[in-house]
Order: structure tokens, then sequence, then C-alpha cells
């Protein structure tokens, strides 16, 4: 920090964070924000530059797990932080998280622009509450806009990335009945 | 992308150094917290501090306490998520913690601080907008310029920005205090006595000071209370028109003391309607006192053309709130 306030040209910092398991050191401009720094500086194009005020939450990424709108989150508020966007969700031999995939199998990807933050928060609601109801998956995202409007097939997958899988429990006790399902008003299924 | 202007970045880890830095660098500096409104609000060319001074390290202003003889304490940089969530709050204060979840979005509650919502900017349609939307036009008064352009007829020479902080109007009504500090020491004023009423100059906050608490009467943990607030989308907005109501209750269901009323986004300041406290306080409440009330209160009403939703209707729902408010409150939907 300068004593000076005549500040001519303010002078990069050093951030140290991590991206999605990669550790990074840069010098930033203090005005940078963390949106800028994924996108321009390490090229990880899948947070979206949308509405830059907060009210669309395509740039959501997770910061510490917690989501967080990247737009309006300055570069160096990141200091020693984890962040995690949509390109740090599949597992490394690249088969697709379990959110990503009920995105897939319900096709719930239109455009693909609101996608990754979709994903993101729906994948930090699902990490505190394991098996969402649709109402709770529909108030996660109520900061995410979805222009294509396509939030039924949305919150259907979030719901059922949830559902209990079987095995993932200790194999023991099957899940109860109903639990973090969603039936279809219509057909039941 | 529209890039931020060009400024410097300080993170102290005090409340000392903080109020050390922003009373060194004077009114080029502006303290930052989540950042939620600061940031779209530089982006759109409002304000260009020269120095942004992060409160986030300061871990001292984050904790929300009760004390039997305090009452409740909300440190200004916990979160408006960790007010809708603590169990405390949930309890004594609900109408807090619901206020606090009507405010923006999820995530930007995640980020979103105590101390950012009670010091939000006032807004309108003609002040938030870019620079290059500004410049195609003279500027209004908020700007610097002579008139506020969205009074009747453009010519009034007082700011109206909408005020817009779900926050304020429920803690207004619950007689809350306002601490501050800067390098010239602390200082702690009633919360309704920190709006100015002047939508240009929203609150009395000056330069280098920086809000570190709030705090609620421990009395007013016995009161009940609701907020009500009108928005374009409800899964995101700002208020259009907003109501606040907070009372004692008294052995009889019907009938309570202390009754605060507190209308906000149809005026530019969460404003204390006046005579409702004469007009029902210790009354059984009728029909046609609350009519009464919901009456005074759409006369307090000025909105203006500064925000989404026609006038006319923003004056009724002021009314119609009110009603609501007080039917919410007897038949027990709310505590």
């Amino acid at each position: 920090m300068n004593d000076t306030v005549a500040i001519e040209r303010a002078s990069k910092q050093l951030l140290r964070l991590t991206v999605n398991g990669r550790r990074h050191e840069l010098l930033v401009e203090p005005r940078r924000t963390l949106l800028q720094l994924l996108r321009e500086d390490l090229q990880l194009t899948g947070a979206k530059e949308v509405c830059l005020l907060g009210a669309c939450g395509a740039c959501t990424v997770l910061v510490d797990d917690e989501p967080a709108l990247s737009c309006l989150t300055l570069a160096l508020a990141c200091r020693e932080k984890k962040v995690t966007t949509i390109e740090g969700l599949a597992a490394q031999d690249g088969s697709l998280h379990p959110l990503q995939q009920a995105f897939v199998d319900k096709g719930a990807v239109q455009c693909g622009y609101c996608t990754p933050g979709m994903i993101l928060t729906g994948k930090a609601l699902l990490d505190e509450t394991p098996q969402p109801t649709p109402e709770q998956a529909r108030q996660a995202i109520a900061g995410n806009l979805c222009r294509c409007t396509g939030y039924v097939q949305i919150v259907e997958a979030i719901v059922a990335a949830g559902r209990p899988q079987g095995s993932c429990c200790g194999g023991g006790e099957p899940a109860p009945k109903g639990a973090g399902e969603y039936l279809m008003p219509e057909t039941g299924e | 992308m529209r890039l931020l202007h060009d400024f410097e970045y300080a993170e102290p880890s005090s409340l000392d150094q903080a109020a050390e830095l922003l009373g060194r660098v004077g009114r080029q500096a502006m303290p930052i917290a989540g950042g939620t409104d600061l940031m779209p609000s530089m982006r759109q060319g409002l304000f260009a501090p020269k120095v942004v001074v992060s409160l986030k390290a300061i871990d001292e202003l984050r904790d929300v306490a009760w004390d039997e003889r305090n009452g409740l304490s909300i440190g200004a940089l916990a979160t408006l998520r960790s007010l809708e969530t603590d169990p405390g709050i949930r309890r004594r204060f609900p109408v807090v913690a619901q206020a606090a979840s009507t405010v923006a979005s999820p995530t930007i509650r995640r980020t979103a601080t105590v101390g950012g919502n009670l010091s939000l900017d006032t807004r309108c349609y003609y002040y938030n907008q870019y620079d290059d939307w500004r410049s195609c036009t003279t500027p209004c008064l908020k700007m610097g310029g002579e008139f506020c352009k969205a009074s009747p007829g453009g010519k009034a020479r007082k700011c109206f920005a909408a005020f817009s902080a779900d926050l304020a109007p429920v803690l207004v009504a619950l007689d809350a205090s306002i601490t501050l500090l800067s390098v010239r020491g602390e200082r702690t004023l009633a919360l309704r006595d920190f709006y100015t009423g002047d939508g240009a100059r929203p609150n009395g906050k000056e330069d280098g000071e920086i809000i570190t608490r709030v705090t609620v009467p421990k009395e007013k943990a016995a009161y009940r209370g609701v907020y009500l607030k009108h928005r374009l989308r409800g899964s995101i907005d700002y208020p259009t028109a907003a109501v606040a109501l907070t009372l004692r209750p008294t052995p009889d269901p019907a009938v309570f003391e202390d009754v605060r009323l507190v209308i906000s986004a149809v005026v530019t300041q969460p404003l204390v309607v006046k005579g409702v406290a004469e007009l029902l306080d210790g009354k059984p409440l009728t029909e046609a006192l609350i009519d009464e009330a919901a009456s005074l209160a759409k006369k307090a009403a000025i909105p203006v053309a500064n925000t989404e939703g026609e006038r006319r209707h923003r004056k009724q729902l002021v009314f119609e709130f009110t009603r609501k408010a007080f039917a919410d409150i007897l038949e027990g939907a709310v505590k």
C-alpha cells in the first residue's frame, strides 16, 4: 500500500489461490474481477459473463465450496481461497460429476449459458442438503436465470442427482421410500 | 467486459488498521465488504474510489450474539444468510430473519453483509445506469444536477431515489442502534436517525467511518413482527413497495402496545408512519382501525417514477400490505 494517494496506475498485487485443484501465483491488478481472472488469465471460460450486476447467476463459481458471483468478486479477495469452476467438476478421467450427468440425462441443458452457474449452485445445495426437495432446489437456484426457461428439467436434474444411489450409503439400508424423489404431477413417474 | 476503474486495494487485518487507513485517505477511500452493491455501482461509474479497503479479513465484526442484558448484537460483517439461518435470531427475532431472507438471491445473501445492507445506496432509474447512458442526458440531482428527473415534471429540487434496503425498515421498527467507528472515535445512534431522508445522501455515514455493529434492545425479543415486500421478480429484486410492522403483544390477543409501522421503497428512508401508535396502542384491533392505519401509511408514501411499478399501484400496495401485515399478526401466521 502506497502512502501517497495520488495514484497514476494502481500497482499489481500478488495473488495465490487454488483453481480446480491447481495452485496459481499471479500478479493481479486490484480492479480485476475473479471472472476476468478465470476467463481471460486462466482461459477457464465456463463461468459466463452476462449481466455483470449480480442479477443473472451465470458467472457463479464456488469459492471455498460456497457459490459466489465471480463478476462481483475482486480477484484479490480470493487470496488463499479454493475456487472451483465447472471445468473442475468432472473426475480426472473425464467422467462427469453425478450432477452433470443428471443434467445430461434430464435434458436440462438448452443453450447452455446458464448451465455452469446452475450446476455449481446445485452442487453447493447437494453438499449441504444431500437429498433436496424440488422446492429446496428451486429456492437454491432463485438467483440463476435460464432464458430458455428450462427450469423444470434443471430442478429435476438437481433432485435426481440427490437421490440415494443404492451403495452410496454403506450398502446396507435401502433409502426410505419417497426420500429425495420427485414425482411428475401428470405421470407420477 | 466493462472494466472497473483503476484503484488500489488494501486488506487490513484489524478494525483499527482499517479505520486508520480510511481516515488517512479520506473521501477517496471506500470500504468494501461483500461488494454486492459497491461492485455494480463502481462498474456503472457511480463511485470511483482511489483506494478500496476490504473489510473481509476483520473477523471481529462477523458475530451474531444474544445477551440477556444488552439484547441482540449483530456484527456489520455478518452475512445476510447468517441472519436468515441463525437459530437465535429465528427464535427471538423471526422478523429479522424473514426480512434478511427477502434480500436479493440466495447466492448474494451468502456474500452480502448487514453493514452493506444498512448502508445500501438509494436507487432510481435515472441514477443506477452505466455512465454512457447517463451521459446522454443532463445529470440528475443525485449525480450533481439541478433537478430530480424522476419527480413529477422532473422539476423537484429534492432527490426521491428509493430506499431499498430490506433489513432497515424492520430494524428501525425494533428501535435498533447502529455503531460506527473512525479514527475520530466511536459513535452510536438510533438507526432511525442514521437515515437522512435525502435520496442523494441517504445516510449519515461520514468519510472514513466503518459501520461496526447494530444492536436491538432485549425487550424487543418479546415483540411480534412482519415484513412485506413487493418486487418485480420474487426470486431476486429490490423492493418496489415494502411495509414493516412490529408490536408488543398483551394478554388480549387482539390488543397490542408500541405498534410501529415503517414503510420503505416508496420513500427515501425507512419511514416510521406517524400517528399509528396513537391510533392503535392498547386498543382492540378492528377492521376499521386497521384501515385507518393503512390510510396513514398510504398517505405517507410518495412513490415517484424511479423503479418498476406504476406509482398509484405502489401507493395502494402500501395500504394493502399494512392490512395484510395486521391480518398476519392477528391470524397468528407470523410470530
